[in-house]
């Protein structure tokens, strides 16, 4: 329904309406003023008649017609008739414009009237009429006269000052209701007038016919189009649907990739912790969870700090921000005492950065660097070790040297032993330096064993032909313990030997005057056993765990005696792994030691004799 | 002036002991020698020595402990200590620095450059 339409009907309506309105208006006007002109009426007719017919005559007559005209003036009053007994005419007064109008057929035809009456005359038009009111006047109990009096009913006014103010304000709230309910309807309408015309207007949805919601408001229009964009809504619904599946397959797809990187860096053997721009993580790794001991939901959008409570990694990672670039090479080394005692870690931050290179986040490694520290540590260590074995004999050297040539050694047996110093440090130096070499040439994998069949009975009797003397010095028996038959082996002969007498050498520095040492060769499954016993100070446990070390030197004064460049052993016991052999020590302090060697036969290898 | 002067030789290397007491003997001073760092602690405290001369790498206690333990003893009684060394890098020996009346002597040293120092120390001292 169009909105004229309706505004049309109502303000037939309101006309209508408005007109009956005013019929009742202009009744009940009437009758109000009827009962006014009745009341008054009475009233003054009674007050007249209440005088005798002596009154109207004589000299009272003037005061009486005077205060009469005086009265008619104030209350409207049209004539005023007295007649005494015989109808005879005392006062004839008549008042206003009205007054000539009135008929002789009035002035005579009521003088018989004896009782209260308001009988209508018309005067003129039908709607024209007067009010006569008569009262009989009696002197003495007896008739004298009559009074007649006549009202000109007031013209009905309705278009009076208060019903215009109150039609106006009826109006205006009428006005003000209309306006009120259009702009309601309109208000109302309108969410569904724009939802309808986006939907209707929109391209994919335009169709033949369809209202452009410009034109104005309407339900109908509106429901139309409504129903058929559910149609189209449906269709489209349908497409979405499918397209949704196809995204959910993707997505399956994409979290499961998701979770494979998760898996990953939840595998690898470092720390990584991820968070946004205000420095809350937003994933960390597994590797970080076992080492801080907390669980994943503990820590995720926490801020940094409070994960790991650890001022130094928070300004670190704080001090990033204020660097533009990433460096690189800047890093943090921390160590966490309560859960990782003696670890360190390394720390460094880097940007993560969106293709737009806005920051959205930073991304913090966690290295351990424990091993890495103990490997410099170590190679520090070898080295200051290195420095110390090489500089001493070069020291003896060059001092004892100094002094010969200062001549402060006058003494010729002193001079003697200054140059058999000299001379015994060289060779020192010179087994030192070649022990070096050799090690070197082990540890960088560049010693090719120059393998072929080893005789063991030459290998053994060349070992004990190289410590004989020594031991003979000290009055140290070697015994034999071999087997009737010498078994062969695979190797190289010159390095084991090197091993075995390095073994056996140090059995005999190590055994005081006196002792006895056994050698002994036997053979094991698919190996050749050396085995040297002593008799010599022993080891300590501790001593025992470390004799294979580079340069470790035992502090038993018996042994800091000995001379040794402190490789011998270390050297040994690569060579004899190089030949996939193994050495075993056992050792008991003041009772001696026994080094147990073992190398494969590799009886089947077919190379050089 | 070498008179009645004592100087302790620290080392676990026999040939170098023996070639400072010669050398410090003969220029007159009396000789301590210990094998060790504890050996050369206890001396240190019960001979009072006006010089001590030490290695760093030495078996049961090392030359730096040595020079570390010592280097209180030195507000009532000061003493020089020399520190024989086979250095590696120039950051090694900054905690000598650190030590009152301690100076460090590079390996291979001279015998007559020790002497030198004592001499120096001990003349300024006087």
């Amino acid at each position: 329904m169009k909105i004229k339409t309706f505004s049309a009907g109502f303000l037939v309506f309101l006309l209508v309406g408005h007109a009956i309105f005013m019929q009742v208006l202009i009744r009940q006007e009437q009758n109000a003023s009827r009962n006014e002109i009745y009341n008054k009426g009475n009233h003054v007719v009674s007050l007249i008649a209440l005088h005798t017919v002596g009154d109207f005559e004589g000299e009272r007559r003037d005061f009486f017609i005077k205060t009469l005209t005086e009265f008619a003036f104030s209350q409207k009053l049209a004539y005023c008739f007295v007649n005494d007994k015989n109808g005879k005419p005392i006062v004839t007064l008549t008042f206003g414009p009205e007054s000539a109008q009135i008929p002789d057929r009035i002035q005579t035809s009521s003088l018989a009237f004896t009782g209260l009456g308001n009988p209508l005359l018309n005067v003129g038009s039908p709607e024209y009429g007067m009010h006569e009111f008569s009262k009989p006047i009696y002197e003495d109990g007896k008739l004298a006269g009559v009074v007649r009096i006549g009202f000109k009913p007031p013209a009905i006014s309705i278009i009076s000052m208060e019903r215009i103010s109150l039609i106006g304000m009826l109006s205006f709230f009428i006005m003000a209701a209309m306006i009120f309910v259009y702009f309601g309807f309109v208000k109302a309408f309108k969410p569904i007038e724009v939802f309808m015309g986006k939907i209707i207007n929109n391209k994919s949805f335009r169709m033949a016919g369809a209202p452009s919601f410009s034109k104005g408001l309407g339900i109908t229009p509106v429901m139309r189009a409504f129903k058929r964009s559910i149609v189209e809504l449906r269709d489209r619904i349908d497409e979405v649907e499918a397209r949704n599946k196809e995204l959910a397959a993707k997505n399956g797809v994409l979290r499961f990739e998701k979770n494979q990187v998760v898996h990953i860096l939840n595998s690898v053997n470092f720390g990584m912790v991820i968070t946004d721009i205000q420095d809350n993580v937003v994933f960390i790794n597994s590797y970080i969870l076992r080492l801080l001991n907390k669980q994943q939901e503990d820590v995720i959008d926490s801020p940094l700090e409070k994960v790991f409570n650890n001022k130094e990694i928070t300004s670190f990672i704080s001090r990033q921000q204020g660097v533009k670039k990433l460096r690189a090479n800047s890093h943090l080394e921390v160590t966490f005492p309560e859960l990782a005692p003696n670890e360190t870690y390394r720390v460094s931050g880097s940007y993560l950065l969106d293709d737009n290179k806005a920051l959205i986040g930073k991304l913090v490694m966690f290295e351990n660097t424990t091993k890495e520290k103990e490997a410099a540590n170590t190679t520090l260590e070898y080295t200051a070790h290195l420095s110390h074995e090489l500089m001493t004999p070069l020291t003896t050297i060059k001092s004892y040297s100094e002094m010969l040539m200062d001549g402060e050694i006058s003494d010729s047996e002193t001079q003697k032993e200054f140059y058999n110093t000299i001379n015994s440090e060289t060779s020192r130096l010179s087994a030192l330096i070649k022990d070096l070499l050799n090690l070197s040439k082990i540890e960088m994998g560049s010693l090719v064993l120059n393998q072929g069949r080893v005789k063991s009975d030459g290998l053994f009797e060349d070992c004990i032909t190289s410590v004989e003397g020594a031991a003979r010095k000290k009055n140290i028996s070697i015994l034999r313990d071999v087997p009737d038959n010498f078994p062969t082996f695979i190797g190289d002969k010159d390095l084991l030997k090197g091993a075995l007498i390095n073994i056996l050498g140090n059995a005999v520095k190590y055994t005081p005057v006196n002792g006895k040492i056994q050698f002994s060769l036997s053979e094991e499954t698919n190996m050749v056993v050396f085995d040297v016993r002593d008799t010599g100070y022993g080891m300590t446990e501790e001593e025992l765990s470390r004799i294979f070390e580079k340069f470790y030197r035992s502090d038993n004064p018996q042994i800091v005696e000995q001379q040794g460049t402190g490789l011998g052993l270390a050297i040994a016991s690569q060579i004899v792994g190089l030949h996939g052999g193994e050495i075993k020590v056992e050792s008991q302090i003041g009772k001696g030691s026994h080094f147990s060697i073992k190398i494969p036969k590799k009886e089947n290898y077919l190379g050089r004799e | 002036m070498a008179e009645n002067k004592t100087v302790l030789v620290v080392d676990d290397e026999s040939y170098i002991r023996r070639v400072l007491e010669l050398k410090l003997k003969n220029k007159g001073y009396h000789v301590l020698s210990a094998t060790n760092g504890e050996e050369g602690l206890a001396l240190i405290e019960e001979q009072h020595p006006e010089v001590v001369i030490t290695d760093i790498m030495m078996p049961k206690m090392d030359g730096k402990t040595l020079c570390e333990k010592t280097n209180g003893l030195k507000q009532d009684r000061p003493f020089l200590t020399i520190v024989v060394t086979a250095r590696i890098n120039p950051d090694e020996g900054l905690w000598i620095k650190q030590l009152q009346d301690t100076q460090l002597m590079e390996k291979p040293f001279s015998p007559t450059k020790i002497v030198e120092a004592i001499e120096r120390y001990l003349g300024t001292k006087k």
